[in-house]
């Protein structure tokens, strides 16, 4: 569609209310060497931080070091995942590496049987002698030829995928017979992408009953091709590509799924890109109960004239419904949609921070009554904000910037920005675990934590 | 060998500039990190350098707000070697002053935290070069050790020297890809080597 193949000339910026960021002190120490990314625990109040061969856990209490994990990987690990589901006490991480390969982790309090191991976990003593011994390298998963860009686990913690330079995506299933049984098989191998693949990510678990082929278990992955592509099993154990979405004119750097969508609605899908951009995609979801009435279809153009069973192929249809505003001028490395609050927050290799919000376009305006002038009314024909779009009753959201913040790590590019609960003493104490703030990771090795205030 | 005869030019042809103050580099974490990675052995410094890194290093006291310009780039990256030539880049005219541009323009007192574009544009000896991405390569690593760190560092092929332009272009300008570059012992031999002559 018109709106897929240019952005708007001039971002908007909401007149309603905006949002400034503060930065918090960084945590410590210092890794003095470039960082990639940090991913927050589900439920602890921890964060892990990659960066050289090494991943260091620090604590969201004390903003300081917790244990580090090294000694596992020849080369630099990329990515990190946490299994979801560990037992209490316990910790278990997936790291993607360089070296082609990917590992698992897994840390043991010990002398500990509290229920509440999250304070104890949060509070322990970095300058523990123990402080190594405690993270087991437990299994090393072997088979891509080249680095491994990502890993990610599936919401219920029952599969990994791990994509790579080699161009293929892995999907591992956990096949133990309890936890801490650490037996894995590889389940598919996807070799469709025609370059790297820089990032994977499972679709989220969601409140909507399991709607027949849109089921969960939906893998997205985004590539050097420019492309993101849509996986599902089929029902006989088989991953097939469901969908192409085509639109970057760059690197696909990353992806990340709507993480609270409006009522029943299939989550929505983000991809940002060394184009500059950010896109927002929406599945096009076929009524089921259509498919009981074949003859209706006959009366529509296109995919529907198309024999019913020839439609049960499993081919999703997504769209790009919106380009984010533009707030950066390189590659974009990363970006975080959050679940609380509904912001998108960026970053990339121009150091920008920044944030937006998608909200009604403005107020008593509706799809179809939003041109004040000709002028406007000219920039959607040439395409250069989208069309009308979806629901034509209801108010057209649109994305705003809310704010951007230039120099985040100062003169250094920005590898990875993610959503992340308070835990510090700055916080009051009946916001800890609940207020959100945002984490950004640089080459300049901090690990900065920023709050979000409206 | 791909091009056995290529044209060389002598230092006297070579742009230069004359009793020039030199510029403090500064070295953040990350260029420390490519330091270390590339550290080379002290036996491969043969001097094939009109200018010596040493030279500029000493003066680091004397730090004066002049910025950094074209010629300045010009003299840290025409001293890496040819991977395939024991000549330098200068001299094989693969980069060449009128092909480096900085956005905005240097002055004098500009925030260090500004970002500060080096597009370099490479005009590899021949059309075919399979080492196009090793040669861009080289000048990235070098450019993005010597430079400050508000620098980006933007390495492409001269438009119709190189028959796979978009290819090579879009691997250079791969972070990642350039990361992992670093930690491949093969590659990382053969960009020691080249640069070993910037010393």
């Amino acid at each position: 569609m018109a709106s897929a193949t240019s952005h708007r000339r001039c971002p908007p910026m909401s007149s309603n209310s905006t949002i400034q960021l503060f930065a918090l002190p960084h945590f410590k120490p210092d890794l003095y060497e470039r960082a990639w990314q940090s991913i927050p625990h589900p439920h602890a109040p921890l964060i892990a931080t990659a960066h050289h061969k090494s991943v260091t856990i620090f604590s969201l209490s004390t903003l300081s070091s917790h244990s580090t994990l090294s000694g596992g990987h020849e080369r630099s690990v990329r990515s990190i995942a946490w299994k979801p589901y560990a037992t209490p006490n316990k910790l278990c991480l997936v790291t993607g590496s360089f070296d082609r390969t990917a590992g698992l982790w897994r840390w043991e309090e010990e002398g500990h049987s509290s229920s509440d191991a999250l304070d104890i976990t949060a509070t322990r003593d970095s300058s523990s002698d123990k402080e190594d011994k405690d993270w087991e390298f437990t299994l090393v998963l072997e088979g891509h030829d080249s680095e491994i860009k990502s890993v990610a686990f599936a919401p219920g913690g029952q599969y990994l995928a791990t994509c790579s330079r080699d161009k293929s995506v892995w999907i591992w299933e956990d096949i133990g017979a309890s936890e801490s049984d650490d037996e894995w098989e590889t389940v598919a191998v996807l070799n469709e992408h025609e370059g790297d693949v820089k990032a994977v990510a499972w679709c989220p678990e969601t409140n909507r009953r399991d709607k027949g082929r849109y089921a969960p278990d939906c893998l997205a992955s985004a590539s050097y091709d420019n492309t993101v592509r849509i996986w599902r099993e089929d029902g006989d154990g088989e991953w097939v590509c469901v969908a192409v979405l085509e639109g970057h004119e760059g690197t696909v750097w990353g992806i990340a799924w709507e993480p609270r969508p409006e009522g029943t609605r299939y989550p929505r899908l983000m991809s940002w890109s060394a184009d500059c951009t950010i896109r927002v995609w929406e599945l096009k979801e076929e009524d089921e109960e259509e498919d009981k009435e074949p003859q209706l279809q006959y009366a529509w153009g296109g995919l529907r004239s198309i024999p019913n069973t020839m439609r049960r192929s499993m081919k999703d249809e997504w769209e790009c419904t919106d380009i984010l505003p533009k707030a950066h001028t390189r590659d974009i490395y990363s970006a975080a949609w959050s679940q609380d609050s509904g912001l998108v927050a960026s970053t990339g290799s121009d150091g920008i921070l920044a944030i937006y919000e998608e909200e009604a376009a403005g107020p008593g305006i509706l799809n179809g009554e939003r041109h004040a002038t000709d002028a406007e009314a000219n920039a959607e024909l040439d395409g250069d904000v989208p069309m009308t779009n979806r629901h034509d009753a209801t108010p057209k959201k649109q994305w705003y910037i809310k704010t951007t913040k230039p120099n985040a790590h100062g003169p250094y590019e920005v590898n990875h920005v993610t959503w992340c609960k308070r835990y510090d003493s700055a916080c009051p104490p009946e916001r800890k675990g609940i207020e959100e703030m945002l984490v950004t990771t640089g080459d300049d090795g901090i690990v900065r934590p920023w709050q979000v205030i409206r | 060998m791909d091009n056995a005869n290529p044209t060389i030019l002598t230092a006297a042809q070579l742009p230069t500039r004359q009793s020039k103050a030199t510029k403090a580099v500064v070295q953040g974490p990350v260029s420390q990190l490519s330091e270390l990675i590339m550290r080379k052995p002290k036996y491969l410094s043969e001097p094939f350098c009109d200018v010596s890194w040493h030279d500029i290093r000493e003066k680091d006291n004397d730090f004066t707000e002049e910025p950094i310009d074209e010629q300045e780039i010009y003299d840290l990256i025409s001293t890496i070697s040819d991977p395939e030539h024991p000549i330098s880049l200068g001299q094989l005219a693969v980069v060449n002053l009128p092909d480096i541009q900085i956005t905005p323009s240097p002055s004098a007192h500009s925030d260090p935290d500004t970002l500060i574009t080096v597009l370099v544009k490479i005009t590899p000896t021949i059309t075919h070069c399979s080492l196009a991405t090793v040669i861009g390569l080289g000048v990235r690593v070098r450019l993005e050790q010597a430079l400050p760190p508000n620098y980006r560092v933007d390495v492409v092929i001269k438009e119709g020297a190189h028959s796979q332009d978009d290819q090579v272009n879009k691997q250079l300008a791969d972070k990642e890809r350039v990361a992992a570059a670093l930690e491949n012992d093969n590659l990382k031999g053969m960009l020691d080597a080249m640069l070993a002559t910037c010393e």
